[in-house]
């Protein structure tokens, strides 16, 4: 059997999560869905660490940005806030074991982490249900292994960005 | 307006929110003459197999036939499982624990390394890589385990990187990436040391790589050699490969599981995995080497020297990456190994001539081999659509779990899996980093079987102790004339290793898919497993596959 399946995607996203009642918390869902809050870039210092900020707005219990996007592996120097009313904490992945902040209402502290690329990691909010609620966000970490590390073949194809996609875009 | 927050300070290592103090005793140096004679000081478990050789069998007796029915647990270890993780249904205990001069050394899934008391169960040190949640794994979240030397614990990781930390705090002390995961490639075997180097393997046969072995300075990490397991046109073995094709570029022939190594012939013997894809034979015409097969390497150079092919062009994922036994007969030096596609092979580990071929399960209909190794198949994956069903499935007859050989009653262990599987070919382009397989495929869930066998060198069974599931966990053989095997059931199994009889069980509550080891502390002998259901278990055991996880290190001993 074959299942056809059209799926026309016109409005932006932000737009489409407001109106499903997807950006807010105990609208459609309880929390937050993963991932569903905003995408961030960290930059990169002449030493090669990169920075970026994490916060926590009040009520949303979602990570600001819930996609930080790294250009490739490395240290990465994180300040981490939290803007909300109640306490929170922040685990995150680190080459050699998880660092760990605890978020007392309305404080901020830093973290400094090691990770690999490329791949994606999560990290949350190991307090109560945090993580259910929605203090669950990913680091992306972009890039390529070392040359010295890839195989010794001709360039292979990768997958291409679907049609639907394309069309969206223009 | 300018807000004052509350200062949150600097993030901590979790693990400081633990009891572990960080910091396991100095052991005595492991040199490569220790390892050499891994097996002369059996109160530890000095390398993957116990020994060089690959035999997973100790010298220890204190824990015999007489006394194993009063065995019982001296401590367990719960390592557990939080928090998002690549292949969550599938992170299992894959390891063997080695044991140093009483402190264990066992590796997890996702990045976990432990140094234990192994006479306590105390956990004396932890180190946690992070590992990407996208990363490709084939086929799920594991790891077969670690070597230690000169004061360094060695592994690797998911995401193919080699790491090297300080053995008496896990602290890193370097790291090397070992392969593309963008490719597909990742790392799942235990390194081995040999010399001043660790060997390594990759990962990833599934995602149409091209396989490989590296040698890696002790030390410092520096890259000493690299060996290809699918030739390059115009290499030796070329010919094995569409002439004008891209199919060698995609090969597989991916080193999976620790090899075993010869001081004397100076030769590592690697297996090697399947062919991709792996059931459309179509796309890659000819005998596709070096994919399942054994390639005995020149430790000190990377030259394979020879080579011998269990599955010639490999149509229903018959890895040979298992392990290669190492046994004298008639003062011969021998190589036994059991492969996926149902048969034993022995080969004069000298020169890799085939001494015979028997078979070792009840059910095989892919094809036949016959005694002297001609190899005719018969049902495989052909026309496009069309399902075809054999036996065994592609996890194969024996997956790679590993037999174990009792120099005492001079037979093989071994852990068989009867079950087999329906594959019906589905042509796919190549694109790097997605799964090209080739075919879909179902392995039977209500039709399986599997023993504890034992054979003599000739192939010959001698006795088998029957379960309802395909076996799938490592077999140990000790001087106590007892064989250990855990079951997909939980059960952890003591047999009489020259009857089979069962002597003795305890259910560990959760299914076995390790390799357990012995050593002992202060005179007094330990049997240790890794228990946890999990793994490539849609290949395994599908119809186990719902079975409780589970994700513990369980120690026994005799009372007292």
């Amino acid at each position: 059997m074959t299942i056809s399946e059209e799926v026309a995607i016109t409005e932006e996203r932000a737009d489409l999560l407001s109106r499903l009642g997807l950006d807010v918390q105990n609208d459609a869902t309880i929390g937050r869905v993963l991932s569903t809050g905003s995408i961030a870039e960290a930059t990169e210092r002449a030493d090669g660490t990169m920075e970026a900020t994490i916060r926590i707005k009040e009520d949303e219990y979602c990570w600001d940005p819930a996609i930080l996007v790294l250009p490739h592996g490395g240290d990465l120097e994180l300040t981490i806030i939290n803007d909300d009313k109640n306490t929170h904490a922040c685990l995150l992945p680190n080459n050699g074991g998880p660092k760990f902040l605890g978020l007392l209402n309305h404080s901020k502290g830093k973290a400094n982490i090691t990770l690999d690329g490329p791949g994606y990691y999560w990290y949350s909010s190991p307090a109560g249900n945090d993580e259910g609620r929605g203090l669950t966000a990913a680091i992306v970490v972009g890039g390529e292994v070392p040359p010295e590390a890839r195989l010794d073949r001709p360039k292979q194809p990768r997958p291409s960005k679907s049609i639907v996609k394309e069309i969206v875009k223009e | 307006m300018t807000l004052e927050y509350v200062d949150a300070g600097e993030a901590i290592d979790h693990v400081a929110l633990s009891a572990v103090g960080g910091a396991a005793p100095v052991t005595d140096n492991v040199d490569y003459e220790r390892i050499l004679n891994a097996r002369s000081e059996s109160k530890n478990w000095l390398t993957y197999y116990g020994d060089y050789d690959g035999q997973r069998y100790s010298l220890l007796d204190q824990i015999n036939t007489e006394n194993v029915s009063k065995l019982s647990p001296a401590w367990i270890f719960q390592a557990g499982q939080a928090g998002h993780i690549a292949g969550g249904s599938t992170y299992s205990f894959e390891a063997c624990p080695l044991i140093v001069d009483g402190v264990m050394y066992v590796t997890g899934w996702d990045g976990w390394f432990w140094a234990i008391d192994a006479a306590t169960g105390t956990e004396l040190w932890r180190y946690k890589h992070a590992i990407p949640f996208d990363v490709s794994l084939c086929c799920s979240n594991v790891n077969r385990g670690c070597a230690v030397a000169h004061g360094k614990a060695y592994f690797v990781t998911a995401n193919a990187q080699l790491l090297a930390l300080d053995a008496t705090n896990g602290k890193k002390v370097w790291q090397k990436t070992i392969g593309d995961v963008r490719a597909g490639e990742s790392a799942s075997l235990a390194p081995l040391v040999i010399k001043d180097t660790i060997i390594t393997g990759s990962a990833g046969g599934e995602f149409g790589v091209r396989g490989h072995i590296d040698c890696w300075d002790l030390e410092t990490g520096d890259h000493r050699w690299r060996t290809y397991t699918v030739p390059k046109p115009g290499e030796p073995g070329s010919e094995t490969w569409p002439a004008d094709g891209e199919a060698w570029q995609r090969g597989g022939a991916n080193h999976w599981v620790t090899g075993t190594y010869d001081p004397e012939l100076n030769l590592y013997y690697a297996g090697t995995g399947n062919p991709a894809p792996d059931f459309d034979g179509a796309v890659r015409e000819g005998d596709n080497l070096y994919t399942d097969s054994v390639v005995a390497l020149d430790v000190d150079s990377g030259e394979i020297k020879w080579h011998y092919q269990f599955t010639p062009h490999d149509l229903w994922d018959y890895d040979s990456t298992m392990e290669m036994t190492l046994f004298e007969r008639d003062g011969k030096k021998l190589l036994g190994h059991f492969d996926k596609n149902g048969y034993f092979f022995v080969l004069d580990r000298t020169n890799g001539e085939l001494q015979h071929v028997t078979p070792f399960v009840d059910r095989i209909d892919w094809g036949v081999i016959t005694r002297d190794g001609k190899v005719t198949p018969r049902k495989y994956p052909d026309k496009e659509g069309e399902p075809v069903h054999f036996f065994p499935g592609p996890a194969g007859a024996k997956e790679w779990t590993h037999a174990a050989y009792s120099q005492k009653t001079e037979l093989f262990y071994v852990p068989v899996a009867d079950v087999g599987a329906t594959a019906t070919r589905r042509r796919r382009e190549f694109k790097e980093g997605m799964p090209y397989w080739g075919a879909a495929v179902q392995v039977d869930i209500d039709d399986m079987n599997g023993s504890v066998s034992a054979f003599d060198t000739y192939g010959e069974e001698k006795w088998r102790y029957r379960i309802d599931y395909p076996m799938a966990a490592s077999i140990l053989a000790t001087a106590g004339d007892l064989v250990f095997a855990g079951t997909p059931t939980g059960e952890f199994l003591a047999l009489d290793s020259r009857t089979g009889e069962k002597l003795w069980e305890f259910q560990c509550g959760s299914g076995h898919h390790s390799s357990c080891s012995t050593y002992s502390i202060d005179g007094k002998q330990y049997v240790v497993v890794p228990v946890g259901w999990g793994g490539w278990l849609e290949g395994i055991v599908p119809g186990m596959s719902a079975n409780g996880h589970g994700s513990a290190l369980i120690a026994f001993a005799l009372p007292g």
